[in-house]
């Protein structure tokens, strides 16, 4: 059997497992069982991807009305986001200290399976089939350990919304185009009267996903209602599906409506870039500062994939990839801290540095990354992308994305050093610091952040980075 | 086809000697906790062997080939046009010497000056990153690498800045600086847009070699992004207000970062952007300009400040005016002078005054000093050396390099620059005598008790000695001479081709050197005299802490505001952005954006309840009947659809 299907299937037979097992699997021994057990079949899971490389496989599944089939394997873009979630999944895995981590390691195994089965699908209607199932265990998780059972259904109800256009637009698209096995095979583009109408339901579905303003509500209370470990993984993988598809989808299959619809693309891009990163600048709760950095962050992918420029799209997966290591190193962080100190408020937190040297080591690092130091991965992502727009001859977005990244040091060092310098407080209660398993959990994240930030070849190059043909002239 | 600055080759004590000190810096921080005071020597250890590795690389550094000047080694490509290496040419080997000659003796007086603070080690890990970040800053042969040193150096700064990061105002100091110099890096990163865009590379090479090609407009884009980061970093107008607030950092790191090396970051941008800046006027009149603005408004600012270390930050600030406005009129040379003079006297004065600062427990307001000569003679005379030197007494190196920037100004056309230089000197020696008249004169009037000496006092004490040389001769030796002198000699290929393209050079008659020179000696004759009178005559003796008193309740608003503009930059920047943070998150996404689906919330509202009650226990259901689905729908179809 393929690499590839290996990686798919085993997280979610082992989280079958997990959840059929009897009862009383309450109990704390139960609970390191399934962490270990995660953890292996997550670090599993990294090695067959790494060692998947180009495998393929591919089952017929409908002739009628348009071929379609059960078609997976890497593509150079796919292989790089298939990674970092199978890293992201394995360290948060190993780290999950939530109630019930039984349930809780075998959501993640699921979200990690049906994730992968979405960034490795080769298939449009098998990717859309999996753009739905990835939901189901973030909407389980939230509704479980969640505050308040409307954040889950916020969730879930904006991205299935987005998943019906994303559905209803990939039939649409079968149908006309006589195929959905179309990723990453450099089919020609789709053009006809439907087609500006599939690219608004694939567009639709990708937009709420990443999410972009003004479809953005539902993400801030997801992310800081999601425990700390399905969080980094939401925010570090989930949220790039959106970003994905525009990449291999829309920008390989209808490009001509990328490029027609981009200034309003680059408009909501620019938008959220500000409207991110001033929300972030006042935030309260930690988790919702990183959320809402996130929507500004992302919002420059979106104008990578506007402009439709090569090197914007090829700093896009440094900066998809990049982001994904800091925010889920943030999260995983911000969770440890929320653990020791019983509060998010960033009002209540403050001069932990003193004490927790190494914890304070690490968010300082990934803070960083955030802000997009230079020689970080993210200001790699950053400055490739920016030149690749301002190429494209868009000035003003690039304009509005230096303000932001401006903005994001302040909220960065903001939310740093209101939790870790200042006086130490009497209030909060004196915890260990950083363990061994928690520091070995967020050192691959920060060591990849350097590595990538230095030497961000194999990533830029990555090779079959669509162009629309059109716009790349310029 | 890439042009290259310097001779392409393999120079292995070129990498070394940049690395070095990351591998100190790396050593300290992991090891710190084990290290203790092994970190200082350790940390000193390493970057004296980076410069005695640069004196190694002279050769290197200054070899002549075809036209090309120094050596460069290439590292490695992220993409073509994306090529990095390390460039040591004449430019980048001056600022080496500095950044780890200077270096190495304030990391050495840091040893006795950091002694028994808790966190020991991590202070060397910061010092030596810092070293290593500015070298990266200045030996980089491309824009990318620069803007990366460049802003690692920023967080070195942050970082130490914040040291003692359990006091607010140096947090809040740290994140100052920190974020204004991010607005000079999104300049230069603008910059690099353009230049990436028309040149298709990053290498300085490439870009000098292409700049005939760009239109005057491209040309002062470039120039006006690019000055953008060198205003931020090196606290030029109006983005200078980080600067004396950095000095909540101790007194070492004031003295390397932000008065040697870093804050110089700018004048070395425009220095090696050389052809950049000859080729637009319009951006040498503006470059030029600001800087003479800062001189001034640095040198004002200075007069009325009490802290010790502050009215030198407002020096620092008001000196790098002069290094600004020398490179960014064209003369070069003399604006390189200026900054390598300055880096030893304004490292003497800062390390001087940390001797004070060190001996009184941490007491740092002028105000509550006094009498000091009699008490810590060594420090008196020190510093002594260093305020003649900073007011260009003749035969003190800071005479002659300053000398050249402002007659710079003249040669090059600017005579009203050439005016504001001569009126900021004559105030820079009334602020230094100031200080220096009433913290070392008169009576001792602080409550501190001064403790000096001790077996371990030649920690500090050597290091500032050996300063004390080249701020009295090292003008005269290298500077004196005009053309023929030893530093045109050295930077003489260089600047050779921009001084050609400028060609506007010796517009002034030659006498006027001279007159321009006894001027300025006339003005800071009458700013010591000043000083004397309000300070050190025997009238001002009497009763001095009255009439200090006096002085500090009578100073004019607009100084003790400093001018306004952390207010301005606070009502322009600041609030707004907050205000609009607040007003997006609390009223348009509550209220606005959800309040139009509205009626879908209240839906799920109900259901949300609804499931709460059924859904205890019953995620295994809800999974299995998933699972189950999934597979049917799955199984349905793959032979459904397999057998059609």
């Amino acid at each position: 059997m393929a690499l590839v299907l290996v990686s798919i299937l085993l997280p979610i037979a082992a989280a079958a497992l997990l959840l059929l097992l009897p009862r009383p699997s309450i109990s704390p021994r139960t609970s390191s069982i399934a962490r270990i057990v995660g953890t292996v079949v997550a670090a599993i899971t990294v090695a067959t991807v790494l060692a998947g490389g180009t495998s393929d496989w591919s089952v017929r599944w409908l002739s009628r009305p348009f071929a379609a089939a059960f078609h997976f394997g890497a593509t150079p873009v796919s292989f790089w986001i298939a990674l970092l979630l199978t890293i992201c999944t394995t360290c948060a895995i190993a780290v999950c200290r939530t109630p019930r981590a039984r349930d809780f390691v075998a959501l993640l195994l699921a979200l990690e399976g049906t994730m992968l089965g979405l960034f490795l699908a080769r298939d449009l209607l098998v990717f859309a089939l999996f753009w739905d199932l990835m939901l189901v265990p973030v909407f389980f998780a939230l509704l479980r350990w969640g505050e308040h059972p409307a954040t889950a259904w916020r969730y879930f109800i904006y991205n299935f919304a987005g998943g019906l256009t994303l559905l209803l637009a990939t039939a649409a698209f079968g149908i006309i185009y006589g195929s959905t096995d179309v990723i990453g095979s450099g089919g020609a583009p789709l053009v006809g009267a439907w087609a500006p109408w599939i690219y608004a339901g694939f567009a639709v579905a990708f937009l709420v996903k990443t999410p972009v303003w003004p479809v953005h509500t539902w993400m801030p209370p997801t992310y800081s209602g999601l425990p700390a470990p399905m969080v980094a993984v939401v925010s570090a993988v989930q949220s790039k599906a959106g970003l994905y598809g525009f990449i291999v989808i829309a920008l390989t299959l209808l490009p001509a409506y990328v490029h027609e619809y981009g200034v309003q693309l680059m408009v909501l891009g620019s938008i959220s870039l500000i409207y991110g990163a001033v929300i972030a600048l006042v935030q309260s709760d930690v988790k919702r500062i990183v959320a809402y950095s996130s929507l500004s962050h992302l919002g420059l992918i979106i104008i990578a994939v506007a402009s439709g420029n090569r090197l914007a799209l090829s700093g896009a997966l440094v900066y998809i990839v990049a982001h994904g290591l800091f925010s889920a190193a943030l999260f995983l962080l911000l969770g440890f801290i929320e653990e020791r100190e019983e509060t998010r408020a960033l009002l209540r937190l403050g001069g932990l540095g003193w004490a927790n040297p190494r914890l304070a080591g690490a968010l300082c690092i990934a803070a960083l990354a955030a802000l997009g130091l230079p020689g970080l991965a993210g200001f790699a992502g950053e400055l490739v992308i920016l030149i690749g727009v301002y190429q494209a001859g868009y000035i003003w977005p690039v304009i509005v994305a230096l303000v932001a990244i401006v903005l994001a040091s302040a909220y960065v060092l903001r939310l740093y050093q209101d939790v870790m310098n200042g006086p130490s407080r009497e209030d909060l209660p004196v915890r260990l610091d950083l363990t061994w398993l928690e520091g070995l959990a967020v050192a691959p994240l920060l060591a990849a952040l350097v590595v990538v930030g230095v030497y961000p070849k194999p990533i830029l190059t990555a090779g079959d980075i669509p162009a629309a043909p059109s716009v790349s002239q310029r | 086809m890439t042009h290259a600055l310097g001779v392409s080759g393999s120079y292995p004590m070129v990498v070394a000697l940049w690395l070095l000190p990351l591998a100190g810096a790396v050593i300290c921080w992991v090891f710190g906790p084990q290290l203790r005071s092994i970190a200082g020597w350790l940390g000193s250890g390493l970057v004296g062997a980076s410069f005695v590795l640069a004196a190694l690389s002279w050769g290197a550094g200054t070899q002549r080939a075809g036209g090309l000047v120094g050596a460069d080694q290439p590292m490695f490509s992220w993409m073509p046009g994306f090529d990095f290496g390390l460039l040591l040419d004449p430019l980048s080997l001056l600022w080496t010497f500095i950044i780890t000659g200077v270096g190495l003796l304030i990391v050495f007086y840091s040893i006795g000056y950091m002694e028994g603070d808790r966190a020991f080690a991590r202070f060397f890990a910061y010092m030596s990153f810092f070293v290593f970040a500015m070298l990266t800053l200045v030996l980089s042969d491309n824009f990318i690498g620069l803007l990366v040193g460049w802003g690692l150096v920023g967080l070195a700064s942050y970082f130490l800045i914040g040291f003692w990061f359990e006091r607010p105002t140096a947090v809040a100091a740290a994140r100052k600086a920190f974020v204004i110099n991010v607005v000079g890096d999104v300049g230069m990163m603008f910059a690099i847009f353009v230049i990436v865009t028309h040149v298709h590379s990053i290498g300085f090479g490439d870009a000098f070699a292409a700049t005939g090609s760009l239109s005057a407009g491209l040309l002062f884009t470039i120039c006006l992004a690019l000055f953008i980061g060198a205003a931020a970093k090196s606290a030029q107008v109006p983005l200078h207000t980080w600067l004396p607030d950095a000095m909540e950092g101790p007194t070492p790191v004031s003295a390397l970062i932000h008065a040697a090396t870093m804050v110089t970051a700018g004048v070395y941008l425009i220095a090696r952007c050389a052809p950049f800046w000859s080729a637009s006027h319009e951006a040498q009149l503006l470059v030029g300009s600001v800087g003479a603005v800062t001189a001034l408004v640095g040198a004002i600012l200075g007069t009325a400040q009490w802290d010790i270390k502050r009215i030198l930050a407002y020096s620092t600030m008001s000196q790098i005016g002069y290094m600004i406005m020398g490179v960014g009129v064209g003369a070069y040379e003399a604006g390189i002078a200026q900054f390598f003079t300055h880096a030893f006297f304004k490292a003497q004065l800062f390390l001087g005054a940390g001797l004070v600062i060190h001996a009184l427990s941490n007491e740092q307001d002028i105000r509550r000093m006094g009498g000091l000569w009699k008490k810590m003679p060594f420090a008196f005379w020190v510093m002594l050396t260093g305020v003649l030197s900073i007011c260009g007494i003749p035969g003190f190196s800071g005479f002659f390099s300053k000398d050249e920037v402002i007659y710079g100004a003249l040669q090059h056309g600017h005579p009203w620059l050439d005016a504001i230089g001569v009126i900021t000197a004559g105030i820079t020696a009334y602020y230094m005598f100031r200080l220096l008249f009433i913290a070392f004169l008169g009576e001792y009037r602080g409550d501190a008790h001064i403790h000096t000496g001790g077996p371990r006092a030649w920690i500090m004490n050597v290091p500032v000695a050996i300063l004390v040389l080249p701020t009295v001769a090292i003008g005269g030796a290298l500077l004196f001479g005009g053309d023929a002198s030893p530093w045109a000699h050295f930077f003489g290929p260089l600047f050779a081709a921009q001084e050609h393209v400028a060609g506007s050079v010796n517009r002034a008659p030659a006498l006027s050197e001279n007159l321009t020179a006894l001027l300025v000696l006339v003005v800071v004759a009458i700013g010591i005299v000043i000083a004397w009178q309000r300070y050190a005559s025997d009238a001002a003796q009497r009763d001095a802490t009255a009439r200090l008193e006096r002085e500090t309740a009578s100073m004019p608003a607009i100084l003790t505001n400093l001018f306004y503009f952390d207010a301005v930059i606070d009502a322009i920047f600041v609030r707004p952005a907050q205000f609009l943070g607040t007003f997006f998150g609390r009223i348009f996404d509550p209220r606005v954006i959800d309040g139009a689906v509205r009626e879908v919330v209240y839906v799920t509202r109900s259901l949300g309840t609804l499931v709460r009650s059924f859904q205890t226990g019953l995620l295994r259901a809800y999974a299995l009947i998933l699972v189950f689905g999934v597979a049917c729908f799955i199984a349905y179809y793959a032979v459904v659809g397999v057998t059609r």
